[in-house]
């Protein structure tokens, strides 16, 4: 979300504005992340204690530590300190936004309980084993067959149930309910991951950076010019709800709403409005898609990977959808006897997302220019300011983590780049555990009692049509036509 | 969490706006470049085709 809506969440605090974005906050807390993991190309292993989930029969055998140097902490040892450094550097975040710190550790203690919770449980094995072999392994007759990346799933929905059947609790959680303050932490870190990944297969990687580029078309050129019309012509809405809620639908969700929203001077209510129907929706989708790209596109991985980053809105549902999508769908090839590499699909998602983030500064810019000088001559005209200032910063963060991984697995003496996967595998663990709390809090900020509020059907029903009678169809078939045949390299 | 009257909200537009001529060009012009893009990367797609 963008400081406009952050200042919208956060109007509780009486203090003088924040010193820092939310957006700049994910940047320095997962490069942090990252600077601590690549201290182990040293030798010096400063994250291994971070928790991490296996999947299990015997509860006593979940959880570990990432790494054996920190073995004799145990599991829930692990899980302990994990919450504790979590709890230590995100408070330090929420005093720099000016949040009650106090209201904020009570909530974030409930949120981390919750959402981890939910990752165990997904990690069962009645939930999680794909494979025969691994239900031999286990000892169990069935499976849900969730992969143990159900967990997001799992959180998804014991968010939804608080959010619907106890909104008092959704309530006290919500100084600690950030998920684009999460999904952005993750996306820094997942960088340097896709880096480490894509180092291997360099000649791929920049092939399938390119074809990205027919993602921004898309969204910008296509989706939204289609979405403005239905809701000017067919659905009535005026231009100061039509141009954020087409924003919404077609480009990425809440920022984007919100970036139009300030661009074309709209009132702050309407991009807040917009942004709680994306939310809704993205839930909608990542309860549905991932399901039916592993039942239709398991032959196609990369183009589900697309999909995922073209259809799902906003850039939390999105990234972790793919991430659902690329499990899913690695299980059932793996059952068929076709290993891919993890990481590819995860990968042509979040380049699809990054890649349509970009340009929201520069589209908002150009929306507000023919707003501010065409439809509604003001004297507050749009500049060129505003295109950097609506730039996700959280993007530098990513680049930068891919760039300084890419170089590192590449131009490192041999012994260094050796150990790169196990450091970023270590800053790895955290991006999964801040994809669980974006997952939960999605969850939570996804109250379905709105759609049954008076005059929100007919924003609803804009949505719907559109994303789901052109956004989702063109999406897969633009995937198709740029990723189709297109497979992840084999495991080795 | 606090949440505002969308109908209240909604009314508050006023009637429909018609399409202006920059709104009606606004969209023309990106479904025309959006498409002429998708064709001309389609292009570069098939020549040059994604290597592992």
């Amino acid at each position: 979300m963008s400081v406009t809506s952050e200042s919208a969440q956060w109007s509780s605090t009486t203090a003088p504005g924040p010193w820092i974005t939310e957006d700049w906050l994910a940047v320095w807390i997962g490069l942090g992340i990252f600077v601590l993991a690549l201290a182990w190309l040293g030798g010096v292993d400063l994250l291994g204690w971070v928790v991490s989930t296996s999947v299990w029969i015997d509860p006593g055998l979940a959880l570990a530590t990432a790494s054996k140097t920190y073995a004799q902490l145990g599991g829930v040892g692990a899980l302990l300190v994990t919450y504790l450094a979590l709890l230590a550097v995100l408070s330090v975040g929420a005093a720099a936004l000016n949040l009650d710190l106090k209201r904020f550790a009570v909530a974030f203690t409930a949120v981390f309980a919750l959402a981890y919770a939910s990752w165990i449980i997904g990690s069962y094995a009645y939930v999680a084993v794909v494979t025969p072999a691994d239900q031999q392994k286990f000892g169990i007759g069935w499976s849900l067959k969730l992969t143990n990346e159900g967990g997001y799933v799992v959180a998804l929905l014991v968010g939804l149930i608080i959010a619907n059947f106890f909104p008092r609790v959704a309530e006290r959680l919500k100084e600690a309910i950030r998920p684009e303050l999460y999904i952005k932490i993750a996306i820094v870190i997942l960088g340097a991951f896709l880096a480490v990944t894509a180092a291997g297969r360099l000649t791929l990687a920049s092939s399938l950076l390119l074809r990205g580029v027919a993602a921004i078309i898309e969204a910008y050129l296509i989706y939204w010019a289609v979405v403005y019309y239905v809701a000017r012509k067919w659905f009535g809405f005026n231009r100061e709800w039509a141009a954020p809620l087409a924003s919404g639908i077609s480009i990425c969700g809440v920022s984007a709403a919100i970036a139009v929203g300030g661009a074309i001077r709209a009132r702050p209510i309407v991009p807040v409005v917009v942004s709680s129907l994306v939310v809704i929706f993205a839930v909608v989708e990542v309860l549905i898609l991932p399901f039916l790209a592993q039942t239709f596109l398991a032959q196609e991985p990369m183009v589900a990977g697309a999909w995922m980053g073209l259809a799902v809105k906003t850039d939390g549902a999105a990234v972790a959808g793919g991430s659902i999508t690329e499990a899913l769908i690695l299980a059932k090839s793996a059952a068929e006897g076709i290993h891919y590499q993890p990481g590819w699909v995860l990968g042509v998602t979040a380049t699809v997302k990054v890649f349509i983030d970009i340009f929201i500064g520069i589209w908002a810019f150009v929306l507000g220019y023919i707003w501010t000088n065409h439809i509604n001559p003001t004297a507050e005209r749009a500049r060129f300011a505003e295109i950097w200032q609506r730039f996700p910063k959280f993007i530098i963060g990513f680049v930068l983590t891919f760039a300084i991984g890419l170089s590192l697995a590449l131009a490192a003496p041999a012994d260094i780049s050796a150990r790169l996967p196990a450091a970023i595998g270590e800053a790895n663990t955290f991006r999964v555990i801040f994809f669980v709390l974006t997952f939960f809090s999605i969850g939570i900020l996804s109250n379905f009692r709105r759609l049954w509020q008076e005059g929100v059907g007919k924003l609803a029903a804009v949505y719907l049509l559109s994303l789901f009678g052109f956004v989702i169809w063109v999406g897969l078939a633009i995937s198709w036509l740029f990723f189709g045949g297109v497979h992840p390299p084999l495991a080795s | 969490m606090s949440q505002p009257d969308i109908g209240a909200e909604l009314k508050k537009a006023g009637p429909a706006e018609p399409l202006l001529p920059v709104e009606k060009k606004l969209i023309g012009w990106s479904l025309g470049i959006g498409l002429a893009l998708l064709v001309v990367l389609l292009i570069v797609n098939h020549y040059l085709p994604v290597s592992l």
